[in-house]
């Protein structure tokens, strides 16, 4: 080998060209990147065509184009440094990811936290995760995500509760959506279906947490019940007698209700003439 | 002044993945004199053909010199002056004769109508001349190996290295070939072939250099080497009607013919005296020299066998 | 020199065009595009959008495919067939032969390509439409073939076909992937280990440099200096790897 070198006079002089080559190609990348050339942040999205026609290209390993996408896009939207990269959020996770595999259920999850925490657009988080249950309708954890995001940052609890209902159909679902479907129709003002969910939680309770829990809740529920009876009852007297009734036995003498409720604790519902208001006495005690 | 020139040449070679060097040429001495005609001979795997392509510049020696008409051999530009032709030679299939000779005419930098003129001459040199319209991929072996003959010939060279030009030739194939060195020789040109195929290298070599496990055994003028070695002679006679052949030994009998093996020139005068007596015809006398190839069969026994480390490698 | 040069670069063009694949590979990109004409009948609205991005991507992919399948046996084939012996023994320096091979491939690229865009603004034509952002994108699709014919060149004197077209196959891949690489390296904690993906960011060969065929398809223009810093980056990189293939094949022993 050493007769070689002899034999090629310039060897070191093209190794030096090539680096020199080489080293002048990185630059001119960096111009390319640092120029006003650089692609926006959205760019490469922009041309991935949708799930659809990429099932079509994928020859079969759509799950695994499946899989290389959703893990690019986890890295791509923890990026904090591209100002733009919500913009086709939608089209990655509704239309390619789930197209391509659309019983892979981890991306419907990131996709709908990054879609709600992240980019703020908790509608989209829903379209993404209604097509979700759509296409699991034997898992209950979309439901699950979907009536929390609902409940914790919508506010809307009805919605929540329809939520939480298809959750709790599939067989398998944890107990703490049964009691977060109790809560929401407490939540939404609807006391008598609460109380009787949590009614029924109480009844099939496993441990004394739950149990302990429902208690309480229906306490409450129970206070909260009787009161709007009862001050339905006396808004119903009024308008039927042109005036309040005297006592709370009169309405039930009248017809109004079959029997004057008691609170939980066994006394009698607090009733003031002048206002007609009924009150819970536990709430004076406790001060509430 | 000597046309190649190798000095303490050493070649090894490396099995993949492994870091054990087996010698394909140690410390060989070579050097071709301008004019001559030079038979490279050995066994397959001697390292012929290794030798050939460091001088060619085609690999790179471990160790030792190699020069090219006096200059360090692996400059481009003397094989200008080089003609080669390689073992079984392989040439782009999808050429026809004349595109390749012309292809090889260009690398020259000829001129269109000299590569025109000069391929024409070729084909007719080696016998091609109604072939060369037809791809190679048609061509039988010994058409091939003319085609390669004729390549090498392009550029009129000072010095024509063939690697086993007579291989795979018919009897006719390997007249012309040696027709074509002695041509080359008349015209002063040098040529340096290979060959294990002997019988027609006496004829044609000026000197030959007999190499074995990439070592020179012997090298000189075949008369110098196969001189003083000792000579018998073989006697086919016919009509022999029983009883001893005197003076002789009988090799074979046939149904009316007998070989016998004669010793010295004084016992086949008595013999051919006796043949009347005898009532026998003499159907062939046939001098039995000591050859080049007895010379290599007896270098290459000397050798020894192969011992480990070493390794017989054909056609490198 | 030039002449032998081109003389070798005319003999693998010459080599190229007897080869049946490249008629195979030119039949399929053809009849690609011209499928892609029937396929826009099933679409509403956005036909000529579906006729370009299918005679792009063919061109594409067919051009490569024979950059790599060609290019990958221009060196080794000639050793492993042993032609190379006599061409070498002939007054040629290593790297003039190299480059003799690398040229006779572009020559029959350019035809190749010339033969594929000419079919695709034919079909073009009959839609009654031309674009002439579509012939810059070809125009740089052409660059990326002539960075991918370098790259088999120089692996197709280091290993085998076989190896050689996974290899220039896989690089290619790559090298339109890079960006995920930079994204990599952005997320890695590690500085030693963020500083190895910008080496590979930049070391590797950037083919999305070349790739602009969404942009002109979705009728974006195309900056003048785009195409100005993929032909710097290509005459550079490209230098490199043939300057590379060149000092590997010098000092290859052809046994």
């Amino acid at each position: 080998m050493a007769r070689a070198a002899e034999y090629l006079p310039g060897r070191r002089v093209a190794g030096l060209c090539a680096a020199l080559a080489l080293a002048s190609a990185m630059l001119v990348q960096n111009g390319i990147e640092g120029g006003a050339l650089r692609p926006g942040g959205g760019r490469p999205l922009l041309y991935l065509p949708s799930g659809k026609y990429l099932r079509v290209a994928a020859l079969g390993f759509d799950g695994l184009l499946a899989d290389a996408v959703y893990l690019w896009s986890i890295q791509y939207y923890g990026n904090y440094q591209i100002q733009d990269r919500y913009t086709y959020l939608e089209h990655i996770y509704t239309g390619v990811i789930s197209e391509l595999d659309p019983h892979y259920v981890d991306p419907y999850l990131i996709g709908s936290l990054i879609m709600n925490t992240e980019a703020r657009e908790p509608e989209m988080a829903l379209r993404l995760l209604d097509k979700g249950i759509a296409a699991n309708p034997e898992t209950w954890i979309l439901p699950f995500e979907a009536g929390f995001l609902c409940y914790n940052d919508l506010k809307d609890y009805r919605r929540a509760a329809a939520y939480f209902e298809k959750a709790l159909r599939v067989p398998g679902v944890h107990p703490l959506v049964r009691r977060l479907y109790a809560e929401m129709h407490n939540r939404a003002g609807d006391k008598r279906t609460s109380l009787r969910e949590w009614s029924e939680i109480h009844d099939t309770a496993q441990d004394d947490y739950v149990r302990t829990v429902a208690l309480k809740h229906i306490h409450d529920l129970k206070v909260d019940v009787d009161l709007l009876t009862l001050t339905e009852a006396v808004k119903r007297f009024e308008e039927k007698e042109g005036r309040p009734p005297a006592r709370m036995e009169e309405i039930v003498k009248r017809g109004f209700l079959t029997g004057v409720p008691r609170d939980p604790e066994d006394r009698a519902y607090l009733y003031d003439l002048r206002s007609g208001q009924v009150a819970y006495g536990g709430s004076l005690v406790l001060g509430r | 002044m000597a046309v190649l020139e190798l000095t303490g040449v050493a070649k090894s070679y490396r099995a993949h993945l492994s870091l054990r060097k087996y010698w394909i040429l140690r410390n060989l001495d070579l050097s071709i004199q301008e004019g001559e005609v030079f038979g490279f001979i050995g066994t397959n795997g001697a390292g012929k053909t290794t030798t050939i392509k460091l001088a060619l510049g085609l690999i790179f020696p471990d160790s030792g010199s190699i020069r090219l008409f006096g200059d360090p051999a692996g400059n481009p530009e003397l094989r200008r002056r080089i003609g080669f032709l390689p073992e079984n030679p392989y040439f782009y299939d999808y050429l026809t004769g004349r595109e390749f000779l012309d292809f090889h005419a260009r690398l020259f930098g000829m001129k269109a109508a000299d590569r025109r003129r000069r391929v024409g001459e070729l084909l007719e040199r080696v016998g091609l001349g109604n072939r060369g319209d037809r791809q190679l991929r048609l061509y039988s072996k010994g058409m091939l190996q003319r085609i390669g003959l004729a390549q090498a010939l392009v550029n009129d060279p000072e010095l024509v290295i063939l690697d086993e030009p007579m291989s795979g030739l018919d009897p006719i194939g390997r007249r012309e070939v040696r027709d074509i060195i002695l041509d080359l020789k008349a015209r002063g040109r040098t040529v340096f072939f290979s060959t294990h195929i002997l019988s027609d290298t006496e004829m044609i070599c000026d000197r030959v250099g007999i190499l074995v496990r990439g070592g020179l055994k012997a090298v000189g003028r075949v008369e110098d080497l196969v001189r003083g070695e000792a000579r018998f002679w073989e006697v086919t006679l016919a009509g022999v009607n029983g009883g001893e052949i005197p003076c002789g030994r009988v090799v074979s009998r046939g149904a009316n013919q007998i070989l016998v093996r004669v010793e010295t020139q004084a016992d086949l005068h008595r013999l051919l005296g006796e043949l009347n007596g005898h009532g026998a015809t003499l159907v062939s006398v046939t001098p039995a020299r000591q050859s080049l190839e007895d010379l290599l069969v007896r270098e290459v026994h000397r050798a020894g066998p192969a011992r480990s480390g070493e390794v017989e490698r054909d056609a490198l | 020199m030039l002449s032998r040069v081109t003389a070798i670069a005319l003999n693998t063009f010459r080599e190229a065009i007897r080869n049946r694949v490249l008629y195979l590979l030119l039949v399929f990109a053809v009849a690609m595009i011209t499928f892609a004409q029937i396929l826009s009948l099933l679409t509403v609205g956005s036909e000529e959008k579906i006729i370009k991005d299918f005679g792009l991507a063919s061109i594409d992919i067919f051009g490569v495919l024979t950059a790599v399948f060609i290019g990958v046996g221009l060196v080794s084939r000639e050793i492993e067939r042993r032609t190379v012996y006599t061409l070498l023994a002939k007054p040629i320096h290593r790297a003039e032969f190299v480059l003799g091979k690398y040229g006779g491939l572009v020559l029959t690229l350019l035809i190749n390509t010339a033969v594929m865009a000419l079919w695709f603004f034919l079909i073009l034509a009959l839609k009654g439409t031309f674009d002439a952002g579509l012939a810059i994108a070809i125009l740089m699709l052409f660059m990326e073939f002539l960075l991918i014919t370098a790259i088999a060149v120089l692996f197709s004197c280091l290993s085998t076909p076989m190896l050689s077209s996974v290899m220039t196959l896989s690089l290619w891949v790559i090298g339109h992937l890079l960006w995920s690489l930079d994204l990599l390296g952005a997320k890695t904690p590690s500085a030693a280990a963020r500083a190895l993906w910008r080496t590979l960011y930049y070391l590797l060969p950037n083919f999305s440099n070349f790739d602009v065929k969404g942009q002109v398809v979705q009728g974006l223009s195309v900056a003048p200096s785009a195409v100005g810093f993929a032909a710097l980056y290509l005459a550079l990189y490209g230098a490199a790897v043939l300057i590379g293939a060149c000092m590997v094949f010098q000092r290859k022993e052809l046994q």
